[in-house]
Parts: structure tokens; C-alpha cells; sequence
């Protein structure tokens, strides 16, 4: 398997550019200007709504790990590494079939559970190496303006949204048992992703619809820039999404590989 | 014991037919020819036989073993080319054998560069670079750099140019020298004729013919015409002379003909 893994790696390696450093970027601009906006934002926050700040999870911001979270990890982040979970996956599958890859492959002695395995693996591998490139650019602005960023803490935030993304990725191998088609595998999973993410918005506005957050992963999220990781919650979010990778697999094994 | 075997095979795509009670087998060393146009259930006994496709009923069986439960270990032993080879646009041919090399368990590219030479494939330019027919070399040498058991070829000319296509046909003769059995779908009359010991014609998905090919030519063709070279000049007046000869006139060389005697003349190279 791992000579797959190291194929679709090296095939997607402009990922780290194109993903890893934008996000970083813009996380390291957002740290790097918390020392001059600092004082203004405390005012601002405290005079929100407290449903908005719920909805949110902006409790304050009275820290940088606080204003990281509110402006990059609760919103832009997970949906940006969630969507390229599914592109990474989809890459591996559906558009190895689109492009005759898949073809080529299957002539060699490698089951397509072994396909599927590697191409999930290989995704799991790109979201956490996109994520670290990111945390080191933002730690890179931390240290140019002065902003005072705990590394730990920013780890822990951007290794927050693995679990989550690969939980996209995965889904992504399970449409990959019905469609081989790239834009139903990834329009379908991007559609799944906002509609998770706003489920859990709406539950978190409307205490009355709480019960709706339980069909999103994004009720287990949490806010690890903050607060740490939730071990439970990382392990658990991981263990649903090995489970679906493994039930893609088995359709992807069932289905008719069409030319 | 027969390399291929397929009993009543049968694939639909819904309501649609692909191929229809399929039954056919292939011994080693011998090159079996699937002949029929595009769209007659060709590339579905293929995709079949390579367990990408399941059947809707009957079964088929590759060096003993069941295309779909042992698909792995029958991969392991055969070389497939794709109707059209394609894997992404940025590897290049070398990066491609290379991984198939390693999921074949082998330590080198085997004979790939051996048949590089031969076909004069450029294994160095990102596939997405190359013509089809480039990439079709490309695809011949993923089939066969392994040496393996049996081949199994989608339209594997489709593309190649004529000095190509008879480096191919010589390949395929010597691949069953070696004793490799070969399955190949194609629509080229000629390429059947010229290398295959018997042809499969396939209509509407159902098998309507498997006959030895000079059993099917003997049989079919009125072989009242013949061909003569002289090695000089003459008169055709002079051949209607002859007693039995009811006419008789100047063949115009093909240009396939005339291209090929243009470079071996040359004595070379294709590009």
C-alpha cells in the first residue's frame, strides 16, 4: 500500500502550497495585527449579542488564541481543510477514473479495498501536513509581530480540524461507491459540509433545536485553540470516519468500474 | 487448461446489453483476436474478464481461477492494456512504471526499457505531453515489462503509426513464442489476419463465430485473385496471355505500403 500512498502524495504535493500556505498566511495576518486591535476588540465583543457570541463561540476575546479561533478556526478553517479532504480523496478515486489511472492500476495485483485504503490514507496524511504548514506560517506571524501565540495552543487548534476533515474525507469515499464522478463526489460533500456547519449554527442559536447539532460533526469540534483537545472527541470524530472510509470501501469494491 | 475461459458470460448495463452468453476459451501460447466494431461488447468481455465489470450471469475463469474472487492473484500474472491509456496528465511514463513496478513486487522496471528502445517511447515527458500514440507505447510497455503469463489488449494499434503497429504485430508473434497467451480486441481486419492464430467475431454482444483464422479466410474469401511481383517491367498483355488468366492489371501500392518501404528504407527513425 504504501508505494500508492507515496504516489498520490507526491501527486498532490502542490497542495502544501496551495492550501497549506494561503491558509497559513491568512491565520499569521490575522495574529499578527491582534497587538493593534486588541483594546478596540474587547470593546466591540462586550457589546455583542450574547446569542451572536454564542452562536459563534466567541465567550471574549481577550487573548490571540480567542481572536484566532473566532476569525480562522471556527469557520474558515474546518470548511476550507473539510473541502480539500474531499478533493484529496476524490483525486485518488473518481478522478483516477476519470483520467484512465484506475484502469492502469487494476491491471496490477492490488485489491481495490488496498485502492480505496490508500487513497484515504494519503488524504489523512496531506489534511495533516496542510495544517502543519499552516500553524507554522501562523507561528511565523506570532513571532514577527510580537503577538504572543502559545505554539501548543495553535497545535492543538489546527490539529482540531483533522478528525473533522478526514471525517469529509471519508464521506467522500462513500460517494465514491455511487459516483465516479468528481463534481457529484465533491459537490456532494461540500453540500453535506455547510449544511453540517449550519445545523450546528442553528442549534447552538435556538437552544430548542439543540437536538439538530447531533446529526453534525461539527457539534464535536470544540474550540482547541482554547481549550486543547478534546481526546475523546478526537478519537471518537476519527473512529466514525475510519468506519465510513471502511464502508466506502466496500461499495467501492461491490460497484462496476465503467469505462 | 485453458488460460481464458468463459462459460454463457453475460453483461448488462440495466435494460442495456453489453455482452450476451460469452463462451469462449483461449490455451497458452496461442493469440485469440476478438474482432468487431466499436461498440459490439469488446471492451465489456475485457473489462470483465479483469473483474471492472461484474457479471449479470455465467462465469469467467483466468488460469483456473475465478475472475472476480481471485482477481488479485490473476493481475499478479497478466498485462492489460487499457483502451485508452491514459494517468494523469503530470507523471511521466517512468513514474508510471515505476509504481506499477512496485505493486508488482519487482526491484527494476524489468524490460521496460528494453521495449522503450523498441518502440522508441519517451518514458522522461509527462504523460499529459504525449500523443495518443506515445502514450499508447507507453501502455504496451506497462502491459509487458514484466513478461507476463497472458496479455489482454484493448485496440492495443489504436494510434500507433504503421511502423509502430508492425513493431507491435513482431512483438505479439514473439510474446507467443515465449508462450504467452494473448487476448486482443481489435477492428483492424489486417492485424488479425497478420498475427492471430484465432479470431472470436462478436456481434451485438453475442459471439457469433470462433474459427481458426485460415479456416474463416478459407472459407470465406474466393480465392480467385492472386498477387504477382516480377522483378521487372511487363507488359500486361503478356500476363492475360497466359492460359486461365481472364484479366489482369497494375495494383496501386497503399500508402501504409509505401510508408513502409519509405523508412525501411531509411532504415529509421520514426520522429
Amino acid at each position: 500500500m504504501r508505494p500508492l500512498i507515496v504516489a498520490q502524495l507526491h501527486e498532490r504535493r502542490r497542495s502544501l502550497l496551495s492550501w497549506g500556505l494561503p491558509i497559513g498566511l491568512w491565520s499569521a495576518f490575522v495574529v499578527a495585527i491582534y497587538p493593534s486591535v486588541e483594546d478596540a476588540l474587547a470593546k466591540a465583543v462586550a457589546s455583542y449579542p450574547e446569542a451572536l457570541k454564542q452562536a459563534f463561540g466567541i465567550a471574549e476575546l481577550t487573548s490571540v488564541e480567542q481572536y484566532l479561533n473566532a476569525e480562522m478556526l471556527s469557520l474558515i478553517v474546518p470548511l476550507a481543510v473539510g473541502y480539500l479532504a474531499v478533493r484529496s480523496v476524490a483525486s485518488g478515486l473518481s478522478g483516477a477514473a476519470e483520467s484512465g489511472r484506475l484502469d492502469v492500476l487494476l491491471s496490477a495485483p492490488v485489491s481495490r479495498r488496498r485502492l480505496v485504503a490508500a487513497a484515504f490514507a494519503a488524504a489523512a496524511i496531506e489534511l495533516a501536513a496542510v495544517l502543519l504548514v499552516s500553524v507554522l506560517v501562523t507561528m511565523l506571524g506570532s513571532v514577527l509581530a510580537g503577538s504572543g501565540l502559545s505554539f501548543d495552543r495553535a497545535l492543538a487548534g489546527y490539529a482540531g480540524v483533522w478528525p473533522l476533515a478526514l471525517l469529509f474525507a471519508a464521506l467522500g469515499v462513500v460517494v465514491t461507491g455511487w459516483s465516479l464522478h468528481t463534481a457529484v463526489v465533491t459537490g456532494s460533500v461540500a453540500g453535506a459540509l455547510v449544511a453540517m456547519y449550519v445545523a450546528d449554527l442553528v442549534g447552538r442559536l435556538d437552544t430548542g433545536l439543540d437536538w439538530v447539532r447531533y446529526g453534525s460533526v461539527f457539534r464535536y469540534y470544540g474550540r482547541a485553540v482554547e481549550e486543547g483537545i478534546d481526546p475523546l472527541a478526537f478519537a471518537g470524530v476519527t473512529a466514525v470516519a475510519v468506519a465510513l472510509a471502511y464502508v466506502g470501501a466496500l461499495l467501492f469494491e461491490r460497484r462496476d468500474l465503467s469505462a | 487448461m485453458a488460460v481464458i475461459e468463459t462459460e454463457a458470460l453475460s453483461k448488462f448495463y440495466g435494460a442495456a446489453r453489453g455482452i450476451e452468453e460469452v463462451t469462449v476459451a483461449v490455451e497458452a501460447g496461442e493469440v485469440f483476436a476478438f474482432l468487431g466494431p466499436n461498440g459490439a461488447g469488446k471492451t465489456t468481455t475485457i473489462r470483465t474478464l479483469l473483474d471492472l465489470l461484474h457479471p449479470s450471469a455465467g462465469r469467467a475463469r483466468v488460469f483456473g481461477l475465478d475472475s472476480h474472487r481471485d482477481s488479485v492473484a490473476i493481475r499478479a500474472r497478466l498485462g492489460n492494456l487499457p483502451g485508452d491509456f491514459g494517468y494523469g496528465k503530470r507523471a511521466t511514463g517512468r513514474e508510471a512504471l515505476s509504481l506499477l513496478a512496485k505493486l508488482r513486487g519487482l526491484d527494476g522496471l524489468g524490460r521496460a526499457e528494453e521495449l522503450a528502445r523498441r518502440f522508441r517511447a519517451d518514458l522522461d515527458r509527462p504523460l499529459g505531453q504525449l500523443s495518443r500514440g506515445n502514450r499508447q507505447k507507453v501502455g504496451l510497455i506497462a502491459a509487458l515489462f514484466h513478461s507476463p503469463e497472458l496479455l489482454i489488449l484493448d485496440e492495443p494499434t489504436n494510434g500507433l503509426d504503421p511502423l509502430m503497429q508492425e513493431e507491435f504485430l513482431a512483438l505479439v508473434r514473439e510474446e507467443r513464442e515465449r508462450g504467452c497467451a494473448v487476448f486482443l480486441s481489435s477492428h483492424e481486419l489486417d492485424e488479425v489476419e497478420r498475427v492471430c492464430d484465432r479470431v472470436g467475431i462478436v456481434r451485438d454482444g453475442r459471439l457469433v463465430a470462433v474459427e481458426r483464422v485460415a479456416d474463416l479466410l478459407r472459407r470465406t474469401v474466393e480465392r480467385r485473385k492472386v498477387e504477382v511481383e516480377f522483378s521487372e517491367a511487363v507488359e500486361l498483355s503478356d500476363v492475360r496471355a497466359i492460359p486461365g488468366v481472364v484479366g489482369a492489371e497494375f495494383a496501386r501500392p497503399t500508402l501504409e505500403e509505401v510508408f513502409l518501404t519509405y523508412y525501411r528504407d531509411e532504415g529509421g527513425g520514426e520522429e
